[in-house]
């Protein structure tokens, strides 16, 4: 059997592309007087309406006292916390006798960000911090030793507070 | 005890029976409740002075404390009512008045009584307001190995009854009075009784700590191993105390029958060896003048060659610290030779008694199994086993250092089999070198000076291929067909017990972890 074909005849209007892209068009300018939406990072790393929440999690921070030394008093709580088991702490004693942590250092790249460390801290010493800005060339860079972790100078995270559960 | 009249009382409605005389404490310890305690311990005269273990007795109108009231009949105690919760409460705030907040950097944290107890039944909250300056005295040096930190202290006066009425030496004291008051030591005396280390593990916080263990590790990273201490034939019960495999310190394990509470300082500070890094992991056989690493089985056929293939004399130079178990299955690894099986022993000329516990002492002979290697048919003629070694065709060391032994005097033996831990350089003499387990590495047992069979229990993994001295004598025996192969410690200490009368009707099971009396022997221990 032969085959036919059957021509269909189409109204103009319908099949010119024309007015399809020209309305295209005008969706595509209409977008240039609307408010932007987008953030030129890393030109721009915050908005007016726009920042990381103050709770953020981020790589870790260790704080210091007065004459900079590690508020840390290795008591070994956030070893023992941590679900990543990434913290490792070898406490030891300094020349006027303070428990003070030998060894700390954080492997971030097994860290989970949960902050249980920040939270169970006795000594205010370990916090998460607001940041995530943690590019290496090295993957061993990622152990965040005591001094690094004490030089770090971004925010720390304000933990959720379960005495004030709608504050910030 | 079996002959005293027995008096029925209920303590939170658990009706119990205990002999007259029997403490309300320890008579609630039967009806299976704990009345929290500082200053009463089981090993030390009452003082009842902690005032912790108050509880209301019915028909009684004041609380009363556990400690120092004897159940009478028809008692009725409670120990959780209102008014005696209200009452343990009230002495915890007391005592929290000047106890510091550093549990995060004291030792005691996670071993802490007043921890225990204040998470258990104290306030949550302090009423006391921020500014309260507490009491502070400096840190003090006791000298030996204890550290007393002042600010810590309850002043359960644990530490002044133990050197007062155990080891006989009052040294120690309650200076001053009041909210002054302190443990104060003798102005020209240190805490150097050969004992005195036990204060630290009296006491119920972390007032009194061990300087060797300072810093060390949190109670919570610990692993407790039942052991028995390797430091002298007394055999006092302890707790090998371990993290990821390192054995950090030792402490007293309760056995009422050989040391009660207390260990000495000698036997505390026999650990660090149990950690040391130079040991053999791997089976070596000579070849040439060297020694070249091997399988097992290898090692095994080696050995087992060597055995077969002489006759005549052979000697076994064994350690007193090796296992009943392995010391005796050595023997039998050449039964069929005319065997010289001597050990030595360290003897120093003075025991240092507890003095107030009978038969406690830390004893002259400083190794854990003297007494089993003697059962065993060992004799302490070691020197003469040495010199006669020159004769000899097989010679099995068995865990002796060697010190004193030449390479050239065992190369004048015939072949030297030596199964130890470490290589010392005499053993490069030997032919065959089976790497073996340490005491905290392997099950087994040791006998003790007064004939009681002790078990201790494996604590950490050996390095690389050193396996337990009974397995690789068992197997060396299945190779040689005279027995074994033993699948555990218990399967060797059966057929030891099969074949050596004076262990017959013994067993791992039988012994426990707090070790029997060998059938023949004497009924010794505490007391007896």
């Amino acid at each position: 059997m032969a085959i036919t074909v059957k021509t269909v005849r189409r109204p103009e209007g319908e099949v010119s592309y024309l007015r399809a892209t020209l309305k295209g068009m005008v969706v595509t300018l209409s977008h240039v007087f609307r408010p932007k939406v987008t953030m030129e990072y890393p030109e721009q790393k915050s908005t007016d309406d726009w920042t990381l929440s103050p709770r953020w999690r981020g790589t870790h921070r260790m704080l210091t006292d007065e004459q900079g030394r590690a508020k840390c008093v290795a008591c070994g709580l956030c070893p023992q916390i941590c679900p990543a088991n990434c913290i490792k702490l070898v406490p030891g004693e300094d020349e006027e006798g303070h428990r003070y942590p030998l060894i700390y250092e954080i492997d971030e790249f097994r860290c989970i960000f949960c902050g249980y460390c920040q939270e169970v801290c006795p000594e205010e010493a370990i916090h998460v911090g607001v940041h995530y800005e943690n590019a290496e060339y090295e993957r061993s860079r990622f152990v965040y030793d005591l001094e690094r972790l004490c030089a770090q100078t971004h925010p720390v995270s304000t933990l959720w507070d379960p005495s004030d559960p709608q504050g910030e | 005890m079996a002959d005293q009249p027995l008096v029925r009382l209920t303590i939170e409605g658990v009706p119990v029976s205990v002999p007259q005389g029997t403490l309300v404490i320890e008579a609630a310890k039967q009806a299976g409740v704990m009345i929290p305690h500082y200053c009463y311990h089981s090993g030390l005269p009452v003082a009842g002075v902690c005032r912790m273990c108050l509880v209301e007795i019915e028909t009684t109108p004041k609380l009363q404390i556990a400690c120092a009231t004897q159940a009478a009949e028809g008692m009725v105690v409670n120990v959780l009512s209102a008014q005696a919760r209200e009452a343990r409460q009230g002495v915890l705030e007391f005592l929290l008045i000047n106890h510091p907040l550093d549990c995060p950097i004291c030792d005691q944290a996670g071993e802490c009584e007043l921890q225990d107890y204040v998470f258990q039944e104290g306030r949550s909250r302090t009423r006391y307001t921020p500014t309260y300056a507490k009491r502070f005295n400096p840190v003090e040096d006791f000298g030996g190995d204890v550290l007393y930190v002042p600010n810590r202290c309850i002043l359960c006066t644990r530490c002044v009854r133990f050197m007062e009425h155990v080891a006989e030496e009052p040294i120690l004291n309650v200076s001053e009075r009041g909210d002054r008051a302190y443990i104060g030591i003798h102005p020209d005396r240190h805490l150097d009784h050969p004992w005195a280390g036990n204060v630290v593990d009296l006491c119920p916080v972390g007032s009194l700590l061990s300087k060797d263990f300072l810093h060390k590790a949190r109670a919570w990273e610990l692993d407790k191993t039942p052991g028995v201490c390797t430091g002298c034939s007394q055999g006092c019960n302890v707790n090998l105390d371990t993290r990821t495999d390192v054995v950090v310190r030792v402490r007293p394990r309760a056995n009422l029958d050989v040391n009660q509470y207390f260990m000495c300082d000698h036997g505390r500070m026999q650990y660090r060896w149990m950690n040391r890094g130079d040991r053999i992991e791997a089976p070596l056989v000579a070849h040439g003048h060297e020694l070249a690493a091997v399988s097992w089985d290898h090692a095994f056929a080696r050995a087992a060659e060597i055995v077969r293939g002489t006759a005549g004399r052979a000697a076994v130079l064994a350690s007193p610290r090796a296992s009943t178990e392995a010391l005796f299955l050595a023997k039998r690894v050449l039964g069929r030779f005319d065997l010289t099986a001597a050990f030595r022993v360290q003897r120093v000329s003075e025991e240092a008694p507890l003095i107030g516990v009978p038969n406690l002492a830390l004893r002259s002979e400083r190794a854990p199994n003297v007494t089993g290697a003697t059962l065993l048919g060992y004799t302490e003629q070691f020197e003469v086993a040495v010199k006669a070694l020159s004769g000899s065709a097989v010679v099995l060391v068995l865990d002796d250092p060697l010190e004193g032994v030449s390479a050239d005097l065992l190369r004048a033996a015939g072949q030297v089999i030596y199964l130890g831990t470490v290589l010392p350089d005499a053993a490069r003499a030997a032919h065959v070198v089976l790497p073996i387990a340490n005491v905290a590495e392997e099950d087994g047992t040791f006998v003790n000076r007064d004939q009681r069979v002790q078990r201790y229990f494996q604590a950490k993994v050996g390095p690389g291929m050193a396996r337990p001295a009974w397995w690789v004598l068992g197997e060396l025996l299945a190779e040689l067909k005279l027995g074994g192969p033993f699948g555990s410690a218990a399967e060797a200490f059966a057929w030891m017990a099969a074949e050596e009368p004076r262990f017959g009707g013994l067993s791992y099971q039988l012994l426990g972890t707090r070790g029997m009396v060998l059938p023949a022997g004497r009924p010794a221990g505490v007391g007896a």
